[in-house]
């Protein structure tokens, strides 16, 4: 069944989600879009706007890719799939957590983890960017949300939201 | 274990929910006047080992310092009582735009306020990008760990599943020195 490898697919890629909720975003371009062509890159944009509009962590656009794919149930069960890794690693580790923390293995793979990620996350800027950058405004309101975001405090969801306001006005 | 209520547990966890958008930063702020000021259920101590196992373990880091905070607490159920809050508001809140996405994504003026949106996505994918990098592109050893596996995604497209296992397999090698 088509939602089983749904739910399987959410569930390992947030497995491996390592070093920040963002490291999901090139994991599922890869298998929800590029593999099994679940959204096209376009809707896949729309679902991290919609995840980071809502309070909360971004993940639960997982919520909203399920729902748009399977329906109702496929949005509970991405829910599920998405916090299960999390729940059964983490009350593993919290009995140990002491080893966890000051343990060699964990730290030194992190040490390559974390960067590898930013040159991941960079990988699928660009990609995003040639689907959603087509024309001189697209590219003054991407380099304007960067900026805000980047050299401000702001809130991402303001900027969000202001960015549909000029896209109602410009686009 | 304190004497704290899966009820109390639930609820404090869906006011953190509901009202901490955006970053993960803010939420951090949120998760500490709520817990550690408010309702002492941790101390400053512990509230920072639970920021360092979340970020440490798969997933949303701030979903699984949650998880860590509530089983400490209460044990499994606990764990399960701060998912639910947290996850709840924004399940709620992405059932109703994902039914409204679905009627009316196709009209003219949603099209143009998505694009606009679009268009945010990519800035603010790149400002993590930006923001993470100032944090841990510190060394030419990082740095290369970066460009490598920019270049094996973007030019060679291979798996980012297995990018990050081998990069964390090559992280154990290149920065073992020193160590046990």
């Amino acid at each position: 069944m088509e939602i089983l490898k749904f739910l399987w697919t959410i569930f390992y890629i947030n497995l491996f989600t390592i070093g920040g909720g963002y490291v999901m975003i090139p994991l599922l371009q890869r298998e929800i879009v590029d593999h099994y062509h679940w959204l096209t890159n376009k809707e896949f944009i729309d679902s991290i706007a919609i995840g980071q509009l809502t309070p909360g962590p971004l993940t639960i656009m997982n919520a909203f890719i399920g729902y748009k794919v399977f329906g109702f149930w496929g949005s509970i069960g991405a829910v599920v799939s998405t916090y299960l890794p999390s729940i059964i690693i983490v009350t593993i580790v919290s009995h140990y957590y002491v080893q966890f923390r000051s343990s060699w293995i964990v730290n030194s793979s992190f040490q390559g983890i974390r960067p590898a990620v930013i040159g991941l996350l960079a990988a699928v800027a660009i990609t995003l960017g040639k689907e959603s950058l087509i024309d001189i405004p697209t590219v003054l309101i991407a380099v304007g949300s960067f900026s805000v975001i980047a050299f401000t405090k702001t809130d991402p969801t303001f900027v969000i939201l202001g960015a549909g306001v000029l896209g109602a006005l410009l686009l | 274990m304190k004497d704290v209520s899966l009820k109390d547990i639930f609820l404090i966890f869906l006011k953190i929910g509901a009202f901490a958008f955006g970053g993960v930063y803010s939420m951090l702020a949120f998760f500490e006047k709520e817990l550690v000021h408010k309702k002492k259920w941790l101390g400053h101590e512990e509230f920072a080992e639970s920021i360092v196992i979340g970020q440490l373990t798969p997933g949303a880091p701030i979903v699984n310092t949650g998880i860590f905070i509530g089983y400490t607490l209460k044990r499994f159920k606990g764990a399960l009582a701060t998912i639910a809050g947290q996850v709840l508001p924004s399940f709620l809140l992405v059932l109703i735009i994902a039914s409204l996405y679905i009627k009316y994504k196709d009209i003219p003026l949603i099209r143009s306020v998505l694009k606009g949106i679009g268009s945010a996505v990519v800035g603010l994918v790149a400002s993590v990008v930006y923001s993470m990098g100032k944090k841990f592109l510190t060394s030419y050893k990082s740095i290369s760990f970066a460009v490598i596996a920019f270049l094996c995604l973007a030019i060679f497209k291979l798996n980012p599943i297995a990018l990050i296992i081998i990069s964390g397999i090559a992280g154990l090698i290149v920065y073992r020195r020193g160590k046990i």
